[in-house]
């Protein structure tokens, strides 16, 4: 998931560094109005737990790899977006500058990737279903899972886009690593899904107060926040749909080829539609969707599963008269 | 990632042995590595030579702050075969003959700059970032952030293993992998739980003496 120095062009990683540093100014901005006093000591431990939690190993079911929790949307669910956003950047900070875990130059693209997407991205997705689905405990387990699903591959799609405009790789065809890409990430994002799913129920079944409701936002940000939400699921969608764009022509294509102005830009570089075959045998198209596919089911499933666990957890302690208090 | 087990050997950990690197001012140790990982970035691959020199010059710098050979082979056994594999991916998907000068141009890029990050987090302590962060006017509140989580982290790494220890004690580190994972899930939320905890204990305690939310470091005061 870190983005290691030298796969990024280093144009494409300064103009990421620009952005996050923007992002991260603006959290601070929101969250000294948030937190106030106690915005140091609760980000700061919170970035502490982030780092010890994802030493954790989770068994993923049948396969040999393990994974691990990212945290982004745990995050944000537990402090708020600014806070989560904050607590990211500084995971992905001394991971770089004290364990050499990522680049230090692509720094500002992981905490782009992963901090804001991550925790801006997957904060508003999880406030918007939170408005749909309302406010008990399945409900919120499930639109965290869901978001955790989503920001993981809205960060996979991001990536890819950051790849193909890296220098780097205008003289061959991404689309292989596209690919991979989001396999990998499908996988990844199911994984994170689930475990963030998990741990907020455990949560929510010891201190409830521990996980707020989103706090009502005048109108102009609510339309805002569905606008990030849409936009991270869009970007979600995208990466599970970039490989079909080979199958045919798209919109476009087939509108100049019956034009006729399919000469003028014969000197297109074939950035992300060249038209290569892909000949391994589990990179193909169809690998995407049946990842995607498989993936979607599984979170789907995750996020009842864990909501209806989360709710008879709490239903029980409240039974025991909250003895475990 | 490494096991909570064993904490990992950091700047702060280890021996304060100088060296000359050690000794540079610390904004010419980041900007050297930075230099060095934009270079390497840079150098297009049909001169390779100079991307041969500047990987002698990290080496170099390498030896010259006392990193030994055993050190350097354990963390490139881990990164080098995920590289490998990366850069492998492209010609295997595509069959062009392109990118294979693509892929070879990533190994020494990515080696190079791999090479001038762990020169970097060997000779630059993570207090010193800190105030160097702190001179470069970053945001006080930032820098306050990063050094509170720098200083709890080994605290919730001692936190992770004794839950881990524990959990071990009870069922002999067995069990389904619906059973491991369900406690992983439990051992997190624990640590999450006792985090927060700590934190508001803390935010008291701060509080009790004189905390009013601004960041006052020594430095301001001389």
């Amino acid at each position: 998931m870190h983005i290691r120095d030298g796969i990024l062009g280093p144009e494409v990683c300064v103009a990421a560094a620009v952005l996050s540093a923007g992002a991260v100014a603006y959290s601070l901005r929101r969250l000294r109005v948030d937190l106030e006093d106690r915005a140091v000591p609760l980000t700061g431990m919170m970035a502490a737990m982030v780092f010890a939690a994802q030493m954790v190993n989770f068994p993923l079911l049948g396969l040999p790899v393990s994974g691990h929790l990212l945290g982004g949307v745990l995050a944000a669910v537990i402090l708020g977006p600014w806070a989560g956003c904050l607590a990211i950047a500084m995971v992905l900070i001394v991971q770089a500058v004290l364990f050499s875990d990522g680049g230090l130059l692509s720094l500002g693209a992981n905490i782009l990737n992963m901090g804001v997407v991550g925790a801006w991205g997957g904060y508003a997705v999880y406030a918007a279903l939170r408005r749909l689905l309302g406010n008990g405990t399945a409900a919120t387990v499930s639109a965290a899972v869901i978001a955790a699903w989503l920001s993981v591959l809205a960060a996979a799609a991001l990536f890819c886009f950051e790849f193909g405009l890296s220098s780097n790789a205008t003289d061959f065809d991404p689309r292989g690593v596209f690919t991979l890409m989001v396999v990998y990430h499908a996988l990844i994002g199911v994984g994170e899904a689930l475990i963030t799913g998990s741990v907020l129920a455990f949560v929510l079944s010891r201190r409830a107060d521990l996980v707020p409701s989103p706090a009502p936002i005048g109108r102009v940000r609510e339309v805002g926040r569905f606008v990030v939400a849409g936009l991270v699921a869009s970007l979600a969608v995208a990466a599970l749909l970039a490989p079909f764009k080979s199958e045919r022509p798209d919109g476009l294509d087939a509108v100049s080829q019956r034009i006729g102005f399919a000469e003028l830009e014969q000197e297109r570089p074939p950035l992300l539609l060249g038209d290569y075959e892909i000949p391994l045998p589990f990179a193909g198209w169809w690998s995407v969707s049946l990842a995607g596919l498989l993936g979607t089911v599984v979170v789907f499933t995750g996020a009842v599963v864990l909501g209806g666990v989360a709710r008879w957890q709490a239903n029980r302690l409240t039974l025991a008269d909250g003895s475990d208090g | 990632m490494a096991d909570p087990g064993s904490v990992p050997r950091t700047s702060e950990t280890r021996s304060p042995d100088e060296s000359v690197c050690h000794a540079l001012p610390s904004g010419a140790k980041l900007a050297l590595t930075l230099l060095a990982i934009l270079s390497a970035g840079l150098i297009p691959l049909e001169l390779w030579p100079a991307q041969g020199l500047l990987l002698a010059a990290v080496f170099t710098g390498l030896s010259l702050a006392g990193v030994t050979l055993r050190y350097l082979a354990r963390r490139l056994a881990l990164f080098l075969p995920l590289l490998f594999v990366f850069g492998l991916s492209i010609p295997v998907a595509s069959g062009d003959s392109l990118a294979w000068n693509w892929t070879v141009s990533l190994w020494l890029r990515c080696t190079v700059s791999f090479l001038a990050g762990l020169w970097l987090i060997h000779v630059l302590p993570f207090r010193e970032l800190l105030a160097l962060l702190r001179r470069w006017h970053f945001p006080v509140v930032f820098v306050a952030m990063l050094g509170f989580m720098y200083r709890y982290v080994f605290i919730l790494w001692d936190e992770l293993r004794r839950l881990r220890n524990a959990r071990d004690a009870r069922d002999f580190g067995g069990g389904s992998r619906w059973r491991q994972w369900s406690t992983s899930a439990q051992m997190i939320g624990l640590l999450l739980l006792r985090a927060m905890e700590r934190a508001e204990r803390t935010h008291r305690a701060m509080l009790a003496r004189g905390w009013d939310g601004s960041v006052r470091s020594l430095d301001d005061a001389s």
